[in-house]
């Protein structure tokens, strides 16, 4: 530990913060996805604030105060916490959030009689317990390091360990317990995983904020993946990388460092919710926007065609009239289409260019294909459920089913279409 | 006014406004939006100290108020999206916000008269001293505004009884009949900000949670009806800021803090003995009916 803080080109203190930031994330992240994943996130804020009697009480018992004492102590009531959490929801009439609710109280109040009783026994040493409320980073010593180092190796050497098992309780609980596995135990052990995180980083960032880092970490990273040990792999990694930029930065601006760290996990989280791939609100969002132009682009080409057909090549404003569209919106349908080769300007008539006709030939083709679908698909016998996609459904059918669909159609009467399908040959 | 009066007067308006609002939490599970809401006003307390230099409880519970709005409408946001569960949309946006408030008052009011404790703990040994004269009589500021608050409360519970109990019990029969359910239930939402701020600067966050959560699920306990719910849980907060006071002189102890246990120890009570759900009452009745049953076979 001493050559990790030499090695850091900061000065003791600030590198101690971060030391203590990093592994509070990492053990946050990880710990704290089982708690996360499994809806009782909460807990954590519960349980955060329940480590405070306990601190007291260690602190009362041994006269101590170092950093594994109160770690114990911090330990230890955090468990009866959550066992009383437990306890309280099974009476069947109490909800887990006023079960959650109403031992976070109780403990919290606890704690803070136990502080005001020991401030009135004038015991000098006291000073410095209600860190534990509020964090307190730079009081961190080497020593903190070292216990809280060890516990989060400990933890994660388990959780590597147990991973299947722990993976099955997460999931399905009633499946873990249908093939053996202590149910109970396993619970419990998630219960001990979350405490363990809380006693790691309680006293870094306060009760309050250690709720943010234990659900920060797990919000992002499980927007990134859907896989469990790639996802508990990355909310490690968040963690750290949140904690330390937090500490660094805390340290350049002399805010206090807790809160600084929280604020860098928010914007991270929320980063995460807009932008991840396949899922963010903004990319979602993206998607509905390229899907509405494409659809536009289509109608538009096609309205075109039916101009065509009717008379001479229309102007835009013909265009807009015949289509009842919108005029920015054909103007813009048109500028793609224009942009994509498949029209012509003939002064201000519009023609289809010859890559613009064979794609309007092709997408006939498609809708013909979608209406024949709707009207006889229930006859056809596919191997296996999926869902027919309106853009595509040759793909989503197989050639072979889409060409026993046309004779079905053929069959009842319906001509078949005007010649062979274009983009069915150039699919293959 | 004696001290001592002046102190359970201050805790018995406290339990009064929040075992009001209290039990509508408890029924529809929002327990936990409460104890976020009231720790994500700090930032509109700092903000508003440091635009107008003061803490004059009118214009603190406006900026409060904001962020308590702030918060339920970014829980509700990122809910929405539909990528993160209620528990951690609450749990991503209250720390964030106490975060903020926690930065502004090291930042820039350090050297003031706003620090942490006394927004977080509160003490509610020194309300005597802090006193308004009303009517030519000194008496201690928090009574009337506690008494304000209490009051509103029961305007609120009192004009919206019949919408308050169809959106916590059938929040689809409220929207079908027009009763605006999410127009109510923020009102309940800024109600419960409202009440938390104003016991701040005397009482301290935690006990208003505390007020707030623990007589409600206590009485929820030991009734069936919403009406006797509230009443009892009104009582239960009376109860605790009595007996509280009484025990915290006895021991010399914090006096918030004994209020709080207090009312703990009533809702284990309640859990272990109340008359049809308590834990014990229940497995005596289990065990004599199993008596019962086994009578005939014997005789």
């Amino acid at each position: 530990m001493d050559r990790l803080i030499d090695l850091l080109p900061l000065d003791y203190t600030e590198s101690v913060v971060l030391i203590g930031a990093v592994i509070l994330g990492v053990a946050a992240g990880v710990l704290g996805a089982f708690a996360v994943l499994r809806q009782r996130s909460l807990v954590g804020d519960a349980l955060s604030h329940a480590t405070l009697p306990g601190v007291c009480v260690a602190f009362i018992a041994t006269g101590a105060k170092d950093a594994p004492t109160l770690a114990i102590g911090a330990a230890a009531a955090g468990l009866i916490g959550a066992g009383l959490i437990l306890a309280i929801e099974r009476t069947g009439r109490i909800r887990p959030d006023a079960a959650i609710g109403v031992v976070l109280a109780s403990f919290f109040l606890l704690g803070i009689v136990l502080l005001t009783f020991l401030a009135n026994y004038n015991n000098a040493n006291q000073a410095g317990l209600d860190t534990y409320l509020f964090g307190q980073a730079a009081g961190l010593l080497k020593g903190d390091l070292e216990v809280m180092g060890a516990l989060c190796l400990v933890s994660l050497a388990l959780v590597t360990i147990f991973f299947r098992p722990l993976k099955a309780a997460l999931f399905d609980i009633s499946f873990a317990g249908s093939l053996g596995l202590p149910v109970r135990l396993l619970e419990l052990a998630m219960t001990a995983m979350l405490v363990v995180a809380i006693v790691i980083g309680v006293r870094t960032v306060g009760a309050i904020l250690m709720v943010a880092m234990l659900i920060v970490p797990t919000v992002t990273a499980r927007q990134l993946t859907d896989r469990l040990s790639v996802m508990l792999a990355l909310a490690g990694l968040v963690g750290a990388a949140v904690g330390s930029t937090g500490a660094l930065i805390s340290n350049s601006s002399g805010l206090p460092t807790g809160p600084v760290i929280v604020v860098v996990g928010f914007v991270v989280a929320v980063a995460a919710i807009l932008l991840a791939p396949g899922r963010g609100v903004a990319w979602r969002a993206g998607k509905v926007l390229r899907e509405r132009r494409r659809a536009l682009n289509e109608g538009v080409l096609i309205d075109l065609e039916t101009a065509l057909h009717a008379g001479a090549p229309p102007t835009v404003d013909e265009l807009v009239l015949t289509s009842g569209r919108s005029v920015s919106g054909v103007n813009r349908a048109l500028r793609d289409l224009d942009r994509a080769g498949a029209i012509e300007r003939d002064g201000d008539r519009i023609h289809l260019s010859e890559q613009g006709a064979a794609a309007v030939h092709a997408l006939l083709h498609k809708r013909d294909l979608w209406s024949v679908w709707l009207e006889h698909g229930w006859r056809l016998e596919l191997p296996d459920a999926r869902e027919p996609d309106p853009r595509n459904l040759r793909q989503t059918l197989g050639d072979e089913s889409t060409e026993r669909l046309l004779d079905l159609a053929a069959a009842a009467g319906r001509p078949r279409g005007p010649g062979p399908d274009p983009a069915g040959e150039e699919g293959r | 006014m004696s001290d001592d009066l002046a102190i359970i007067l201050t805790a018995g308006l406290l339990a009064t406004a929040c075992g009001l609002l209290g039990p509508f939490l408890v029924l529809r599970r929002q327990v936990l939006l409460s104890d976020a809401v009231s720790h994500a006003v700090l930032p509109g307390i700092v903000l508003v100290f440091l635009l107008f230099g003061s803490r004059a409880p009118l214009a603190v519970i406006v900026g409060a108020a904001c962020f308590a709005v702030i918060c339920v409408l970014g829980i509700e946001a990122l809910r929405n999206t539909g990528l993160v569960h209620s528990d951690a949309a609450i749990g991503l946006v209250f720390p964030v916000l106490f975060a903020l408030g926690v930065i502004g008052v090291t930042r820039f009011a350090g050297n003031v008269h706003l620090d942490l404790d006394s927004t977080i703990y509160g003490e509610i040994a020194f309300t005597p001293f802090r006193t308004w004269e009303l009517f030519g009589v000194e008496v201690a500021r928090s009574i009337p505004l506690l008494g304000a608050v209490t009051a509103i409360n029961l305007v609120l519970l009192g004009l919206f009884w019949k919408e308050l109990k169809a959106i916590t019990f059938d929040p689809g029969f409220a929207r079908v009949n027009g009763l605006r359910p999410v127009l109510i239930s923020r009102l309940l939402l800024i109600a419960v900000a409202v009440t938390a701020v104003t016991a701040f600067e005397s009482v301290g966050a935690i006990l208003v949670v505390t007020m707030l959560i623990v007589p409600a699920a206590a009485s929820y306990l030991l009734t069936v009806r919403l009406l006797p719910m509230v009443a009892v849980s009104v009582a239960i907060g009376w109860v605790s800021a009595v007996g509280g006071y009484g025990s915290a002189v006895a021991l010399d102890a914090s006096i918030g803090g004994a209020m709080g246990l207090v009312a703990a120890a009533c809702f284990a009570l309640a859990l272990l003995f109340a008359p049809r759900y308590g834990r014990v009452t229940r497995l005596v009745r289990r065990a004599r009916r199993r008596g019962g049953a086994r009578l005939p076979v014997q005789g």
